[in-house]
């Protein structure tokens, strides 16, 4: 017998399944309720090199208020029925709009999607999940309210709650998204109603701008998790600078990176650069420019001497670093000072402001990144090798020249045995660094496809062997990741889990929680 | 739009399912906003400018505009995605929304 629907939730019978979309339809009507193969498509899509079936929602609930929400859970956990919750949905190389497992619930919350403040004085936003950063963005311009939004690169179609959620970094000097979240609301699996923080107090009116609250403090604990839905956000955003000044420093040779970091990490804890600077291989921003086609054909990965050859074509670094100054143009001009003094010492570095790089696309989108403008150029990356696979690995480094080079040259040998290229970069951190390398593959190519899932998996087991954690990852993987963390961090998530969400409604296996 | 209240109809709920919400929390019922709607986009050409024209318009993804693309390709497109093109759900593009930004590709007009 054909099933009406294509994907059913693990253990839950069709009967079953019938009477919990009947209760989904009462609550929220038969249009927020999306059960067909065509409705549910958009959902589907996913870079990861497995089968999208894997991770085929058995429908999707667009929900549109806490209420709503409230008797969502109530249904779920009347059936049995998980239900993976995305905000604005495009965790692209993460795992996309598709929940973890087969057969889970999609709650999308995209149309709950209200500016519900921004406070121009005390420069702070509250805001619901579905809000994207374009949406915040005209409405900052239209209220002419003078604040910066830092978002990721995906930018306008990408949105500050499920971003700040998963923990994802921009390009400002408020990068690290999460250290600028001030306050949460959660539906928990039982239907009641918190606030974090501030927020459990009624009518106190620090919830945005005071992040600790009384007691232990909560908010990480609804960040990479299943432990409740987030449907409000606060956090803070930046007064815009009387003066910017975007620049770009080159390096010739791989090996530099140590010289790099080096020199960056002082600058970066003493807060002289204080945005999230990036550091960035060619093959990274080379997408923007060139086409890997015309420089290598055939399988395996790009070589050395023809990388050299774009770079030299395209004027880019072998590394290049991106980072900016904010301020006033006199304090802008004594930290200029200092980084050029810095970075000028050795003589290996060619220092581009925009006056040089104004007309460079490079230069232009990511400039755009560390003022909060919306871009969707990194985009080009998938230009590169086409077919649409990517996958984010995304291990942690030490600000520490050595240990950054030895990443990157493990990650590179790595990614050689399977055929594929090393488009990687360092960024934000103060005393850490991201290492975030874009596996990217042809998905419509099986062979490649199977070569890119062997790689990212040695690419897990080799770096936690050496001690290096990931700090983010795709759906496909995270029980793995979860792994290299060890057990007693995994029981502690476990004993979280069935405290706050007995019968396990709330997106079963997020972080390997289940 | 509705406003987030926790009354009324929500009552009813609780009842019901008394055994699964052991501890209604209801504080925030009295001090819910006072708040604008939610999103909606005004037509075609504001979609196009604000999702495509970031890739469409920056040698990013092809051109598409004044190709007479069919409409029904455009909205085949935007809801499974393309290879590296995302798809786009009927909660970020509203079918009636959709139709309108299939009108504004796929007709030929001169740019201004
Ligand atoms: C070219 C490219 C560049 C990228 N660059 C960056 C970058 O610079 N920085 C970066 O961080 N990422 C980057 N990404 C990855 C990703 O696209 C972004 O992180 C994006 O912001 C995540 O999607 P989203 O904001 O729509 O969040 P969502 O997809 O809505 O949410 C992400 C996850 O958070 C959880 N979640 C969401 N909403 C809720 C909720 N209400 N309650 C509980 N849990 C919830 C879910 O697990 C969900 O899967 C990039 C991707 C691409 C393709």
């Amino acid at each position: 017998m054909t099933s009406k629907y294509i994907a059913l939730p693990k253990s839950v019978t069709e009967k079953v399944f019938d009477a919990a979309i009947n209760d989904f339809r009462s609550v929220l009507g038969d249009a927020a309720v999306l059960i067909s193969a065509e409705q549910l498509a958009p959902y589907i899509k996913t870079m990861m090199p497995v089968s999208d079936a894997e991770h085929a929602p058995s429908a999707a609930l667009l929900a549109t208020t806490v209420e709503q929400i409230q008797k969502i859970v109530g249904i779920c956990n009347r059936y049995k029925v998980p239900i993976w919750t995305i905000s604005t949905g495009k965790n692209l190389g993460y795992g996309s709009a598709a929940p973890a497992e087969r057969g889970q619930v999609v709650l999308d919350l995209k149309r709950m999607n209200r500016i519900l403040e921004v406070d121009k004085d005390l420069a702070f936003a509250l805001v619901e999940p579905g809000v994207t950063y374009q949406q915040l963005d005209d409405y900052i311009k239209e209220h002419k309210l003078g604040l910066w939004l830092s978002m990721p690169a995906p930018s306008a179609i990408a949105g500050p709650v499920g971003n700040t959620l998963d923990r994802g970094v921009g390009y400002t000097p408020y990068g690290e998204h999460f250290l600028f979240a001030c306050g949460m609301e959660v539906v928990l699996a039982n239907g009641e109603v918190l606030r974090t923080g501030m927020g459990s107090m009624p009518n106190s009116n620090t919830w945005q701008v005071f992040k600790w609250g009384y007691g232990p403090y909560l908010d990480g604990i609804f960040t990479q998790s299943n432990y409740g839905i987030v449907t409000k956000f606060g956090f803070w955003l930046m007064p815009e600078p009387p003066a910017f000044k975007p620049f770009v420093i080159q390096y010739e040779y791989e090996e530099d990176i140590v010289e790099i970091v080096e020199t960056i990490r002082p600058l970066r804890i003493s807060g002289v650069i204080p945005n999230a600077v990036v550091i960035a291989h060619a093959l990274y921003e080379a997408p923007v420019k060139a086409r890997r086609s015309d420089y290598v054909s055939g399988p395996g990965s790009i070589p050395d001497e023809a990388v050299y050859r774009i770079m030299k074509d395209h004027k880019l670094g072998i590394w290049n670093v991106y980072a900016a100054l904010y301020g006033t143009q006199e304090q802008i001009d004594v930290n200029w000072k200092i980084v050029t003094q810095a970075f000028g010492r050795s003589g290996k570095a060619k220092i581009l402001t925009e006056q040089e790089a104004a007309e460079d696309p490079a230069f232009v989108y990511r400039a755009k990144l560390m003022r909060g403008e919306m871009t969707l150029t990194e985009f080009s990356l998938y230009n590169w090798r086409g077919g649409g696979g990517s996958m984010w690995f995304a291990p942690v480094s030490q600000a520490r020249g050595s240990e950054t080079l030895k990443q990157m040259a493990l990650t590179k040998q790595i990614l050689a045995k399977y055929g594929l290229d090393y488009s990687g970069e360092f960024i934000v951190g103060m005393r850490d660094m991201h290492h975030i390398v874009d596996v990217l593959y042809d998905k419509t190519d099986p062979e490649q496809t199977k070569a890119a899932y062997q790689c990212f998996d040695e690419l897990l087991t080799e770096f936690s062997a050496r001690g290096y954690g990931t700090y983010r990852v795709n759906t496909a993987f995270m029980d793995k990741v979860a792994e290299t963390y060890g057990p007693v961090q995994r029981n502690v998530h476990k004993t979280l889990k069935k405290a706050l969400d007995p019968n396990g409604i709330l997106a079963p296996g997020k972080s390997g929680i289940r | 739009m509705k406003e987030t209240r926790l009354g009324g109809a929500f009552v009813v709920f609780g009842f019901m399912l008394v055994i699964f919400f052991p501890a209604i929390n209801h504080a925030w019922s009295a001090q819910e906003e006072k708040l604008s709607a939610g999103f909606a986009w005004k037509d075609g050409a504001e979609i196009y400018a604000k999702i495509c024209a970031y890739c469409h318009e920056a040698q990013v993804g092809p051109p598409i505009r004044n190709r007479e693309l069919p409409i029904s390709y455009i909205r085949t497109i935007v809801r499974n995605g393309n290879r590296a093109m995302p798809s786009f759900r009927s909660s970020e593009i509203d079918d009636e929304s959709l139709t309108k930004l299939a009108d504004f590709i796929s007709k030929t007009e001169a740019q201004h």
